[in-house]
């Protein structure tokens, strides 16, 4: 099968000033893709050179094999896309908008528009510029959905979500990807990302950091253990143990990063008086702020 | 019908369409109620005759500024003073909004993500222009045809369709060439900035050419004289004049969607 989304060496400069340099990266069918990254990284650069709104300083780029720059209306025929600025028609209301959407993809109606917004509570007939920013982001999302594009582009697409729509939207995304479409989603924040994503990948000033299974980054998680003892124990007791970290200590309280094998510290935890002991999986989030930090920290 | 961008433009129009005509209504309705006490007034024509002749082209259309006969009153009043004003300003406005406009509000990003090609996107949104300035020309046509009639002005309703037609393809020329402006820029008012100050300037060169022999023959690069100098309320429409303004509306139209589908998409 081909790839949906294939970049090799892909580059953007603006003028003098850096988009992204030498991306190289495959999205496979049926997977969602987690694009990841802090401000500035690239990540709307890469979206919108998919969709041919910008022209690539260098490398090559096809979406569904297809070249975007010769292809374009092809490509986003098949494409939705949610832009991570979001601007509407404000006098239009979201029936007259979606209408317009659908007609112009070649379709009756709104399409799938009705439907899906009626999964998301939106109502379709109040003016958009009488919307709050969250209903605006609905409607965004659902010209994205509206005519079942095999390939979705979505641009930090949770923003300005309350949970339950966000829960809506993860429901969304799942039956889009049980049906063999493809995904494509960039976010800040990777716990955003982590329950939904199969792959993930980090850019960082233009450039891929890594790209990895989301399964294979949870084995890299740690686990935080909180223990509360009776009296504090010595400040070195924890140090030498083999996949421990002291993390933080508050008098008693004292909090460990554990990676491997509790029994080592479960043995050096009884030598003390302890009175409660917590312990919870870190969050992907610690695993990809280390990163970030490690990152940067190569970088400078 | 199925929306295009097309007809899409054209129900944004709406709005601001309504209040263009309102003031075409306004301006037809005063001038029409002043010609009479000009009409056969001795003392003016008197007056006008002692003017210069170099004054008369300058502010007469067709080098003449006999404000006490229909056709030269319209002619001065309405096709070389505020009918190029207005025309112009709505055809720059409009043109300056197609592409620049929409890109500064931030929503042709969505737009150019649907199936649609740059260059068509682009074709509608002309073709919305010429719809617009055409509407507008039908409406002071009509306009102008019933205050002749009521005024006694005496100008023939053909004659009257020949100098609108003038006044359409001028203000499409300078619509094109804004919206051709903000195409290529995606930068809504040094579109409309540019296209009027170049519309100012063949103005002038236009009326200035009379009083200095060496701006003679430089006249003739201003779209203006081919708009005014065949006096069309008299003589009806002078097919070579038409065809020059047509022109040089055709080279902005065909430019635009050549410089639009080269360059990036700013985000607002
Ligand atoms: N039109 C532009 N002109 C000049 N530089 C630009 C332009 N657009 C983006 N850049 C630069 O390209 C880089 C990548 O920007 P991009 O918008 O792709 O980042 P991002 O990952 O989407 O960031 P954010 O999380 O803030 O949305 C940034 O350094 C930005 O300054
Ligand atoms: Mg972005």
């Amino acid at each position: 099968m081909t790839a949906v989304i294939r970049a090799e060496g892909l580059t953007k400069f603006y003028g003098a000033s850096r988009g992204i340099s030498g991306l190289s990266l495959v999205v496979e069918p049926g997977e969602v893709f987690g694009f990841l990254g802090p401000n500035g990284a690239g990540k709307t650069t890469t979206i919108r050179l998919m969709l041919d709104l910008i022209r690539p300083t260098a490398g090559l780029l096809e979406v569904f094999g297809l070249d975007v720059r010769k292809q374009s209306v092809a490509v986003r025929s098949r494409a939705g896309y949610l832009p991570g600025d979001l601007h509407l028609y404000e006098r239009l209301t979201p029936r007259e908008y979606l209408r317009y959407v659908a007609a112009l993809r070649g379709l009756e109606g709104l399409g799938e528009g009705e439907a899906l917004s009626e999964r998301f509570e939106l109502e379709l007939d109040r003016p958009i510029k009488a919307l709050s920013k969250g209903n605006r982001q609905k409607v965004g999302l659902v010209q994205a959905f509206l005519h079942r594009p095999d390939l979705l582009l979505l641009d930090e697409p949770t923003a300005g979500l309350d949970p339950l729509v966000q829960q809506t939207f993860n429901e969304l995304l799942r039956e889009v990807v049980a049906e063999g479409r493809t995904v494509f989603l960039s976010s800040h924040i990777l716990s955003e990302v982590q329950r939904l994503a199969d792959r993930v990948a980090i850019i960082r000033e233009g450039s891929l950091e890594l790209v990895e299974a989301v399964e294979t980054l949870r084995a890299r998680a740690f686990v935080h253990v909180e223990a509360t003892f009776a009296q504090s124990p010595p400040q070195e007791a924890f140090a030498s143990l083999p996949g421990v970290r002291e993390l933080e200590r508050r008098g008693p309280v004292v909090l460990l990063a554990l990676e491997g094998s509790a029994d080592p510290l479960i043995k050096a935890l009884a030598r003390y008086e302890v009175l409660a002991l917590d312990s919870h999986e870190a969050d992907l989030e610690d695993v990809f702020l280390t990163l970030y930090r490690e990152g940067s920290a190569g970088a400078s | 019908m199925r929306a295009s961008v097309l007809t899409r433009t054209l129900r944004d129009k709406w709005r601001s369409f309504r209040w263009w005509c309102v003031g075409i209504l306004a301006f037809v309705a005063l001038y029409g109620s002043v010609f009479p006490s000009l009409h056969g007034n001795k003392s003016l024509d008197n007056l006008i005759k002692s003017y210069p002749q170099a004054l008369k082209g300058f502010v007469g259309f067709g080098g003449n500024l006999d404000i006490g006969s229909g056709a030269g009153y319209l002619g001065t009043e309405v096709f070389s003073f505020w009918g190029p004003i207005v025309f112009l300003a709505a055809a720059i406005a409009a043109g300056a909004g197609a592409i620049a406009g929409e890109e500064e509000r931030g929503t042709l990003d969505l737009l150019l993500s649907l199936p649609i090609s740059r260059v068509r996107c682009l074709l509608e949104k002309l073709a919305a222009l010429v719809c617009e300035v055409v509407a507008l020309g039908i409406v002071l046509w009509l306009l102008l045809v019933i205050v002749s009639a009521v005024a006694g002005m005496g100008v023939s309703t053909a004659n009257l369709a020949a100098t609108t037609i003038a006044l359409i393809l001028l203000a499409l020329m300078f619509g094109s060439l804004a919206l051709a402006i903000g195409a290529a820029t995606g930068r809504r008012a040094l579109a409309i900035g540019l296209s009027a100050t170049l519309a100012v300037a063949a103005d002038v060169l236009n009326a200035l050419a009379p009083l200095a022999s060496w701006l003679d023959s430089a006249k003739l690069v201003s779209p203006f004289y081919y708009y005014s100098h065949s006096d069309t309320l008299r003589h009806g429409l002078n097919g070579t004049d038409a065809l020059v303004l047509l022109a040089i509306g055709l080279v902005a139209a065909c430019v635009a969607p050549i410089v639009f589908a080269r360059r990036d998409l700013s985000t607002s």
